[in-house]
């Protein structure tokens, strides 16, 4: 796998042309996403001649926020449809944060529009504020598809609540999990109304158009990157555990082989969600990084014991079967825009970075690793790094706690120290969200610039 | 990896939305200045082009005043005025709520408050029970068209505005509304203006909408009209592909014909 390349100028040149960055979509869809937004307003703007009082103007209010909100929700929901270009090049875990903050956003925004309207409704009935219950009652029961939007509503309370951080964190994951897949469900039964009742798409036949185009290609999209590419990969593929290898106390590698499994297109750096055929285990999947890079006949994951799924690891047995879903991630070598990478891995957060470490080309001299762990022995897989390490010429450093338990000095100086050429470097970066904050303060301060940094997070 | 501040992203979300929705409501004209007929539903495809110039509406004879579009929960709802020498001599809704219950509730409340509003001249009429919704809708829309035609009134001093409304003959220029006709697709009702025995202007305030009705009504109603004009009488061809819409719109003409006496 490793082509030690000598030192010099010849071999830099090599390397050079072997890197490719590509630039994330980022900007450009959310550009797209705001040219959609505008358009949404400038139907409003256009089926709405006049707003006579005050009435009018809670009414319009809940139009607006009505329509922003059935907009949103769409994409909402296609931000977790798998599309490899968000999951590969945008990457997961930032596809993720935008999900979490534009979800939350839509969901207020979906409780603006219903107590703007029934408040407008009962005005105009003559009626006050404070019979905005018996209204939106009244409304429920006699407007069309009200019914199914109501039960959608309560669904996206449920929903909302338990994803506020405090109550998140109490609830098991895949029972926050589960009732997050209520989604389906919400988005459905809320769609109806907004045909039927929405003024904008009475009176603006090519908005129905538009609309019905907009959640049925989000449902395509989901139907096809999340259900059915899955089932053609397994199918492709037939993944089986091969062998369960101890690292280190509490870290387990677990070698899964295959058929062609070079054809995956996985690449180191990236991630599956697994699914291990194992009693008590089938109904949850979970994300692990491949730690090598992949083998025609076989991949490796390495996981830390932190909780249940990531505990029983240690007792599958040889011949298990195994569901993957992937590739993604974009923490990849297509991130790459130097010929020098430094790479930063915080505990487990070395599972991607070995991977890299073996594969990202360079000369002897241009990849160093710095792997930090709380003691010597909790860093796994040091002795294949010491291997690579030496075979290509690679740099290779820890840092652990002082005896006495004082953190290493990871800073601005003492990174500068050791690598005098650090802002002319590209850096990768993996670890707890505290290790990955706090080094990449240093790495800024000591001349990084931040385009240059490449941070993946394992919290989703 | 940059340091997130979670309130001040909340704040800074909650602060723009609700200023982008205040400036948006805010840019809104009260009343609406445009023809409000060009707003979707039935009549629209035919009466919005021959709209009376709103201009000189009490300066001679007759012409009339459309209110804005008011929003209901059932649907939307939009009132116009026939209005000759300064006083109201018809009201009518060209936009009310349609479909499930509501065509009962249009049915039974618009001709009371059209009749209403005939009799107190004003925007002081009373809800009818049992259709809240659509008479809270049809008297926004009436202040605002009340509160046109008093502009209007205040402006006869414009010369220029009073010729657009066609004073010359505007005098004993009258507006006859035919009968409502239904047809398969849905109701059809014309509306003619008759100067010196000859119909000057022909308009649909109803036709057949929804579905591929939309369509046809563009495509026919405007025919139509123009048929009636050239032609003076009920005695038009029908346009091909629309023949229960044209069926519908020759009765509801000669009913208007009958009743101008022509
Ligand atoms: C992109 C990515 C790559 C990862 N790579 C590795 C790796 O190579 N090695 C490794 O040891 N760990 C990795 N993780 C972390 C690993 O997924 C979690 O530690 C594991 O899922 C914990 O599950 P649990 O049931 O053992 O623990 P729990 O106690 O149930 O959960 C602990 C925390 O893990 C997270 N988590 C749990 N289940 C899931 C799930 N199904 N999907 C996403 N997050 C979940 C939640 O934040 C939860 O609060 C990665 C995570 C992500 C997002």
């Amino acid at each position: 796998m490793t082509t030690t390349l000598a030192g010099g100028r010849a071999a830099r040149r090599q390397t050079m042309r072997r890197i490719r960055p590509r630039r994330s979509p980022a900007t450009l869809l959310l550009l797209a996403v705001w040219a959609g937004a505008v358009g949404v307003l400038w139907m409003w703007w256009h089926n709405t001649p006049s707003i006579a009082d005050q009435n009018g103007k809670i009414l319009n209010a809940g139009r607006i926020t009505g329509l922003l909100a059935g907009y949103l929700m769409a994409l909402v929901v296609l931000q977790m449809a798998r599309v490899p270009a968000l999951e590969r090049r945008v990457g997961s875990d930032r596809v993720a944060r935008w999900h979490a903050m534009s979800g939350r956003y839509t969901l207020c925004l979906v409780f603006a529009h219903v107590f703007l309207i029934m408040w407008g409704y009962a005005l105009q009935a003559g009626k006050t504020l404070s019979d905005i219950v018996q209204q939106t009652i009244d409304s429920v029961n006699q407007l069309p598809d009200m019914g199914k939007a109501a039960i959608g509503t309560g669904l996206f309370l449920l929903i909302g609540l338990s994803s506020i951080g405090a109550v998140r964190r109490r609830l098991p994951y895949d029972l926050w999990y589960h009732v997050h897949l209520l989604t389906y469900a919400a988005v459905f039964f809320t769609f109806w109304h907004q045909i039927t009742t929405g003024n904008d798409f009475a009176l603006t036949p090519i908005a129905k158009t538009v609309w019905y185009g907009l959640y049925g290609s989000v449902t395509a999209l989901v139907v096809w990157y999340r259900i059915l590419t899955p089932i053609r990969l397994n199918m492709r593929h037939r993944m089986r555990v091969e062998a369960v290898i101890e690292e280190t106390p509490g870290i387990v590698s677990v070698l899964i082989g295959g058929r062609k499994l070079h054809r995956m297109g996985a690449e180191a750096g990236q991630f599956f969600r697994w699914r291990f055929l194992a009693p008590g285990m089938r109904f949850s999947s979970h994300p692990y990084s491949l730690s090598a890079a992949p083998r025609p006949n076989m991949l490796r994951i390495t996981v830390k014991a932190i909780g249940d799924h990531s505990a029983r690891l240690r007792e599958l047995r040889p011949g298990t079967k195994v569901w993957a879903e992937g590739p993604y991630g974009a923490l990849t070598s297509q991130r790459r825009t130097r010929g020098k990478v430094l790479l930063v891995a915080g505990g487990v957060g070395i599972t991607p970075m070995r991977a890299l470490f073996e594969t990202l080309p360079g000369a002897a001299g241009d990849i160093t690793l710095l792997y930090r762990a709380n003691t010597t022995q909790d860093l796994a897989l040091w002795d294949e790094l010491a291997k690579i390490a030496d075979e290509r010429g690679a740099r290779l450093m820890y840092a652990v706690n002082s005896p006495d338990g004082e953190r290493p000095d990871i800073s601005a100086e003492s990174l500068r120290r050791k690598m005098p050429d650090i802002d002319n470097h590209d850096v990768f970066m993996c670890g707890p969200p505290g290790f990955a904050q706090s080094v990449y303060e240093a790495l800024r301060g000591a001349g990084v610039p931040a385009r240059r940094i490449h941070h993946e997070s394992f919290e989703m | 990896m940059k340091k997130s501040h979670p309130i001040r992203r909340v704040l800074l979300a909650s602060a723009a939305t609700v200023s982008g929705i205040v400036l948006l409501l805010s840019l809104k004209p009260a009343t609406d200045s445009t023809s409000a007929s060009a707003q979707g539903a039935a009549a629209q495809g035919a009466a919005a082009a021959q709209e009376s110039p709103q201009g000189g509406a009490a300066a001679a004879g007759t012409s009339t005043v459309t209110g804005a579009v008011a929003q209901t929960q059932y649907g939307v709802v939009q009132v116009r005025l026939t209005v000759a020498n300064g006083k109201i001599t018809k009201a009518e809704a060209i936009q009310a709520p349609k479909g499930g219950t509501s065509d009962q509730k249009t049915a039974l409340s618009v001709p009371k408050l059209n009749q209403e509003v005939v009799a107190t001249q004003s925007a002081d009429i009373t809800s009818v029970t049992g259709a809240t919704y659509t008479s809270g809708g049809y008297k926004q829309s009436l202040q605002s068209a009340i509160d046109k035609m008093k502009a209007a009134g205040a402006n006869t001093a414009s010369p220029s505005q009073s010729s657009a409304a066609g004073s010359g003959q505007a005098a004993q220029a009258k507006t006859v509304t035919g009968d409502v006709v239904t047809t398969e697709y849905g109701p059809v009702q014309v509306r003619i203006t008759v100067a010196g025995g000859k119909i000057t202007k022909a308009d649909a305030v109803q036709a057949p909408s929804g579905g591929t009705s939309d369509q046809k009504t563009a495509l026919s109603i405007p025919k139509l009209n123009q048929e009636a004009v050239a032609a003076g009488n009920a005695n038009i061809d029908s346009v091909s592909g629309a023949s229960y819409t044209s069926g519908g719109y020759k009765k509801s003409l000669q009913s208007a014909l009958d009743k101008a006496g022509g």
